[in-house]
Order: structure tokens, then sequence, then C-alpha cells
């Protein structure tokens, strides 16, 4: 019998989700059959910019997220510098990627051992390890106390990583230092100096400790493990975007890490055309006449409640395909990384790009001209409109802005949690999170354990929940450590299922 | 493990003068610190970015040994914290409700109070089965806390998502709960003054609050009063130099910026040549532009 499991709050992510994850057993395996994603937070900092300086974008938007801020600042004054057709000199292309790569080096190692990592290890009696839950725990003590001590060491590492970035940016979280015509801050010798030295600290971490640890991991749950092969689980569609990121000229058409898409884990990169980007509302808490906009043109007018709709997320699709964003996505699309799309190929493309970024850092320091020219001014038009493109740690990244007046007249954002955890679109095809827990086994329902170890893997900048919220009729409820019947859940909720417009009794589609 | 209350104490001497302790204080310290029932911290985030969370670990592995945040999170018994903790779920949930029952706990909210949508813009957690909106939740345990922490200017004064038209509806922590907070302002704040207030909750300190409910010990005086660029020429994008031509909030803003610096002290806004943007005060962002070009 399908039952429906309730993970509420989804721990170790950054925002709000919550997602509801349908299980049951199929040719004689627990597993997923079906899921539905939900972000809990509205903030609306789209509505929040109108009105404002088009110059203050850089600063509000780097408070959508404080773990990938660098990205919302780096997007908007991309977007300004299109919409006003500004150039920028060398030394702030330099710090621009610089800053970036810094938030990269930091977020990369905190995902893997402060989010990710928990989930296959048990760590000491003492917060924030336990409590905890123990499901398909396989690394030997050793390893495990090795992780642990790692975890440790990786605070600090985070914490240097974020000094990098904070010489150029003037602190991290949230640098300042990104605006549009350049980068406010000047080039010493000193500042390239303290960068160097934290870069020799960082570096050799990387190499000789993160990717031995993400090794070990798939040692222990790939093919040669002793239980389930997490190099098959949690693929999904398959479908990589990548919108590119570090600039390695001034007119962007060099990247580190290049522009492209794939299609169903295709070795063939496609080209991305903005223009075929839409966000479907269907499923989604904003009016219906918004439905099916491109996000030049788009609008963010919330209705709740609203029926069909079950989160805060819009539905971007590009030529009505969903599409996986992260770094396994730029990895893939770059040609650096193509062994596969799963759990554990997650966290490997994550850790090889971020030497790659590591290794790039150290070069661009060689190019800071001291004392050099950082910012073009410039005159701005009364109105205009322009995109910024960019990747944050966690995938590809948009802002559209439109100015009248020498005001924001509308400003539209399209994050990669946005691909990665949107709804059901208007046709009801699921968002890549969803489709990727499809199939996915679940040994202890009340300790939804593989459930979350996909969910980490790509890296969700949202933090509240997976939850369940509806009775299925005959169903068992289970919410982690209670069980009721449909009655006595029924009886004890706001919310039963066709509010939301889900039909449990539809057709599986497993992917296996 | 190698983290200790040891050598979280270890760590408070080092930094002793820096926190403005005393000795007498580090033997108080030792003494809550040895004590199983030392305060439990809750730290719940509503319409936030994550982003003093961020702040927060960079301070306590800038110092002492790596182990430096660690040690402050098992000392003080950091019981729930949604981006650290490993259990999740009604696991979470119940950690947060033996702490609402034995009360006493010190509550560390991050974020602004959503009440658009009947508090539906945000949900905290589902508990037995109730799905609890994060206004209900903070509003709860705050009844039963010790103290409140309102950590960065979105709980302390509602801050950006605040702002402009407001669209969730967000309030102050203060103003959501009608209770009394301690407002560790900044967007982001900074871990020094974090570290400060716990340790002075530790210490069973009392802490003067100015009338915008910050400490009078971390809040007073304006970024200008004390700005090594007050008496430099003009300066701008790539020009050292005082900013106040271009828009620097400086002479408006209650903070220590130029005494504490960011990121184990390697720089700061005006450091970068960005003006300071104000983020610890209640009117923050404001509808002014940050960024205002000198007419000369």
């Amino acid at each position: 019998m399908a039952t429906i499991t309730t993970i509420d709050p989804v721990t170790r992510l950054e925002g709000h989700l919550k997602i509801e994850v349908k299980v049951d057993t199929v040719n004689g395996v627990q597993q997923v059959v079906d899921a539905w994603a939900t972000g809990t937070l509205f903030r609306g900092f789209e509505k929040i910019l109108e009105g404002r300086a088009p110059e203050d974008a850089e600063h509000i938007t780097q408070r959508i997220c404080g773990v990938c801020p660098v990205a919302h600042g780096l997007s908007a004054v991309l977007a300004l510098e299109n919409a006003y057709k500004l150039t920028i000199p060398n030394n702030a292309l330099v710090m621009r990627n610089l800053v970036n790569a810094a938030n990269f080096i930091q977020s990369h190692i905190l995902h893997f051992y402060h989010l990710a990592a928990p989930d296959f290890i048990n760590g000491p009696a003492m917060p924030p390890w336990q409590p905890s839950w123990n499901i398909d725990r396989r690394l030997d003590a050793n390893t495990t106390a090795t992780l642990v001590n790692h975890y440790v060491q990786a605070i600090d590492m985070t914490r240097q990583a974020h000094q990098l970035g904070a010489l150029f940016g003037g602190r991290m979280p949230a640098p300042p230092a990104y605006v549009a015509g350049g980068f406010a801050c000047d080039v010493t010798a000193a500042r390239i100096a303290a960068a160097k030295t934290l870069l020799a600290t960082l570096t050799p971490f990387i190499t000789n400790v993160y990717l031995p640890d993400v090794a070990a991991l798939a040692g222990a749950y790939g093919p040669a493990g002793s239980g389930r092969d997490w190099s098959k689980i949690g693929r999904g569609y398959g479908n990589l975007l990548a919108y590119g990121v570090f600039d390695l000229n001034a007119a962007g058409t060099t990247k580190l890490l290049k522009r492209g898409r794939v299609v169903n884990g295709a070795t063939t990169v496609a080209t991305v055309n903005l223009a075929a980007i839409k966000e479907q509302v269907t499923n989604s808490w904003y009016q219906d006449s918004t439905n099916g906009l491109g996000p030049a043109a788009g609008q963010t007018v919330p209705q709740y409640p609203k029926a069909n709709a079950y989160s805060w997320l819009k539905a971007p699709r590009l030529a009505r395909l969903p599409y996986e964003a992260g770094a396994l996505a730029r990895m893939w699309v770059n040609g650096d990384y193509r062994q596969g799309i799963s759990v554990l190929d997650r966290h490997a493309a994550r850790a090889a790009e971020t030497l790659k970024i590591a290794t790039a850092a150290r070069t661009w320091l060689d190019q800071l001209v001291v004392g050099g020219p950082v910012w073009n001014s410039y005159s701005p038009p009364a109105a205009a409109t322009g995109v910024g493109l960019t990747e944050a740690p966690r995938g590809a990244i948009g802002h559209w802005v439109a100015t009248s007046g020498g005001k924001i007249s509308r400003y539209q954002i399209i994050t990669p949690t946005c691909w990665n955890a949107s709804p059901r679109d208007t046709v009801g095809k699921r968002g890549p999170i969803e489709q990727a827990l499809i199939g996915t086994p679940v040994t202890d329902i009340n300790q939804p354990t593989e459930v979350v170890r996909v969910i980490h893997s790509f890296d969700p900048c949202l933090s509240c929940a997976v939850h369940v919220m509806h009775a299925e009729e005959g169903a068992k409820i289970f919410r982690l450590g209670h069980y009721h019947t449909a009655d006595e859940a029924a009886a004890g909720h706001d919310h039963d299922h066709d509010e939301h417009g889900h039909s449990h009794d539809e057709a599986h589609d497993h992917v296996h | 493990m190698s983290i200790t209350r040891r050598d979280f104490l270890k760590y408070c001497s080092i930094s002793a003068a820096a926190l403005g302790l005393t000795a007498s204080d580090l033997l108080h310290m030792e003494q809550a610190l040895a004590n199983p029932t030392a305060p439990t911290i809750l730290w719940l985030q509503g319409a936030s970015c994550t982003g003093c969370s961020e702040s927060f670990l960079n301070r306590f592995s800038t110092t002492a040994p790596t182990t430096a945040a660690d040690t402050l999170i098992n000392s003080v018994n950091l019981a729930y914290h949604p981006n650290l903790m490993s259990i999740a779920g009604q696991g979470a949930v119940d950690v947060i409700n033996a702490a609402y029952t034995q009360g006493n706990y010190i509550l560390a909210v991050e974020g602004g109070v959503p009440t658009a949508f009947g508090g539906a813009a945000c949900w905290a957690y589902t508990d037995n089965g109730v799905d609890v909106t994060f206004k209900d939740a903070v509003t709860r345990l705050a009844g039963k806390a010790a103290k409140i922490l309102a950590i960065g200017t979105c709980a302390s004064f509602g801050g950006i998502p605040a702002s402009g038209a407001n669209p969730a509806g967000i309030q102050s922590v203060k103003t959501a709960t009608g209770k009394a907070t301690i407002n560790i302002a900044g967007c982001a704040t900074h871990p020094d003054w974090i570290v400060w207030t716990i340790v002075q909750l530790l210490t069973g300190k009392a802490i003067p609050l100015d009338s915008n409910g910050r400490p009078t010990g971390l809040f007073s005086g304006t970024v200008h009063s004390r700005c090594p660029r007050r008496d430099l020429d003009d300066g701008s994008y790539g020009h050292v130099g005082c900013l106040e031509s271009i828009g620097c909030r400086g002479p408006a803003t209650t903070a220590m910026c130029p005494v504490s610096q960011w990121n184990n002290g390697v720089n700061w806004c005006i450091g970068a040549n960005v003006p300071c943007l104000g983020c610890t005060e209640p009117t923050f962002p404001g509808t002014n532009a940050f960024y205002r070009p000198g007419s000369g």
C-alpha cells in the first residue's frame, strides 16, 4: 500500500523547501513513487526592487541568499551593464572572478562536509551530529572519525575562503564591491599577497582532503560498495543547463566554464536560447494570468490560496523542458566530467570543479595590475533593458532588469534552485528534484535518509521542509515516528489532499 | 573529536580582551559551561537569507584553533539550527518541543516574521501532523524563552524583505511576538557581535540596550566618528578617500565596523571604497539610492 511520508523540516539545506514523498513497494523494493517540491517562503524581492535606483539591485539581491550572494551581485551588475552597454577594466573582471571563486570554494566545501556528509555517517554523541538517523552507514570507524575531523577543519577552510573574498569584496557574505562599470576595490600588492597565502592553504585542502574524502564515499557507496549503488540513484531527467561563469575576456565570450545545455545525458552540447525560457505558474501561488511569460516580460503577482498550486516557486522551463542546474551541469557542458548523473556524480563533479576554480584563481592573481583602473564612470540612459547571466555555486542564475525614468520598472530573477526544485509545470511535468526522487529506495520510512541524500546532492538553496499534509484514503500516514490512520490524520489537519490538486491515484510512472 | 569545553575556554581566554572579559567573567563562564543545564539555544530562520549564520561560522573558525566554531556550538548547547543539525523531520521538531517544555532557553531568530496570507508566506515545520507557520512558531517559543536574540537586521527591524511594498508583510521579532528582543543588527551581522552578546548572557551580565534595542556595548557611536578616512579627501570607486560625497551613510549609522573590521580584520565596506549602506539601522535599506554620485 502506498504511503506518504513527511520530513519537515529537512535540515542541512539553505532556504525554505518542503517535499512530499509517496512511498510504495514495487518489485519487492520499497521506494519513492511520487514527489512534490514546495518552496515555502515568499519574500517578493522582485516587487521590493521596483522603484529603486538600478544600482541598488546589486546590494538588495545579494540578500536573497547569504550562501551565494556573489552570484546575485554579479548577475545584477551584468544585467545593468548589458542594459547600459558598459565595459569594465580588466582589473574589475579579475577581481569579480576572484571573489566569485572564493564564494564557490566556500560553498562547495561547506556543502560536502556540513550539509551532505552527515547523510552518510554517524558523528559523535553531541550536536550537531546527534540526534541523527541511523540508516545505511557503511564507513568504518576510522573513516568516520576522519570525516568528522575534516568537518571541523572544513569550517576553518570555509572561513579562509570567505576571507579571500573579503580581501577584494570588502566583506563576506554580501560583498559590496560589485558595481556596474567595474569594481570598487583598489588593487594593492598587499591584497594580492594575502590572497596567494590563502590559496596556498585552500588548494592543498581541496587536493589532499576534499577530493579523497569524496572518493572514499564513492568507494563505499558506489558500484564496489556493500549495498545499493548510489551512482545509479537520483538521476532524474538528465537535462543539464549551464549559463557559464568566470569570464576570461571583457566580452564574456570565453569562460572558464562555458555556456550550454544537454538533453537526457547527451554528450552533444546545444546552445542556450534565452527566448525559449518561460516561467509556468499553473501549480504555483501566482496569478494564472502571468503563466508562460519569459523573464524579460515576467510578472510576480502572488495569489494564495490558489487551486492546484503547491509552491512559491515558479516552474522555469526551456523549450518546455525542465533542466537541472549546478556543478555537474557546468562540468558536463564544459566536457570536464561526464561519468554519470547521480547522487555520487553530483558530489564528484562539485569537488572536481572546486579544484579547477581554485587553480584558475591562482593564475588570475597574476593578472591584477596594482594601482590600475577598476571602474569606468557612465551616464545611464533614462530607460533600458538588460539581462545578466552567470552561475551560483548551485547553478545557473539570471537577472532581467528594465529601467524607466532612472528607476527599476521591472525585475525578474530565476535562481538555480528555481530550476531544480520547481513544481510541476502546466502540462504536469515534474521539476528536476521531484523527478530525481522517483525510484529512490527507502529502507525505513521513519528515517528516510535516502530521500534527503537525493535532495542534498542538488545543494538546494532552500531550507524549510518536506511535509506531508494529506491523508490518502486507506493509507497509513507516516510522520517520522508517529503512525496515524488516514482518519486520525485527517481529523488533525487543516489541509487535505484535494486542496493541492494532487491525485495520488494517478498511474505511477516509475523511473528505475 | 578534539572539541571540548576546555578548548572553548581557551578560546575565550585568548580572546578575552577583544571580547571585553575580565578574569572574573572567565571564572563565571567556566562555572556556567561546567553546568549541564547551561542555556539551550534554539536558532530559527524565518524570512532570512542565512547570511547571518554564514557570518557567525566565520568568526569562530577565525580565532582559536580550527575547532572554535564547533566548540561554541557544543558548549552552549545549540540544540536546534536548521542548517547544521543532522536530524530532520519530527525528530528535529521534538528537540524544539523538549526545550519548550523545559523553558529557560535562549531563542535566536534569524530573519523577519512574515504575516501575509495568514502567515503562509513562511512555514516553519510540521509538528505531529500540524503545519506551523513561522509566525506561530516564534510566538509560541518566545513565550518561554529566557532571552530572545534578534540575529541581524531582518529579525531586529524587518530589513530588506520588509522594505518597499513589503509584499510578505514582514515584521520584526519584537513586533510579531510582543516580547523584548536583543537586537544584534547588521546585514549580515558581525560574528563578534553575536559572540559578545552570548558571552554576556553566559556570564550573567546585564545588557544595556539603546532605543532601538541594540546593545550599547556594541552599538555606540557612528561609523563616521571612528572612520579612518574621515579626514581624507573625497574618494570614490577605486579611489581611497572619504565617501560621504557619493552617499556614505556612515555619519547616520551606529556600528563599530571601523573597529571590528570584517573577515578576520582583512577589510570592510569602506575599505573596499564602497559607501556604508547603513545596514545596522532600523531605516535600512530605506528608499534612497545607496550610491549617489558626487557633483564634482
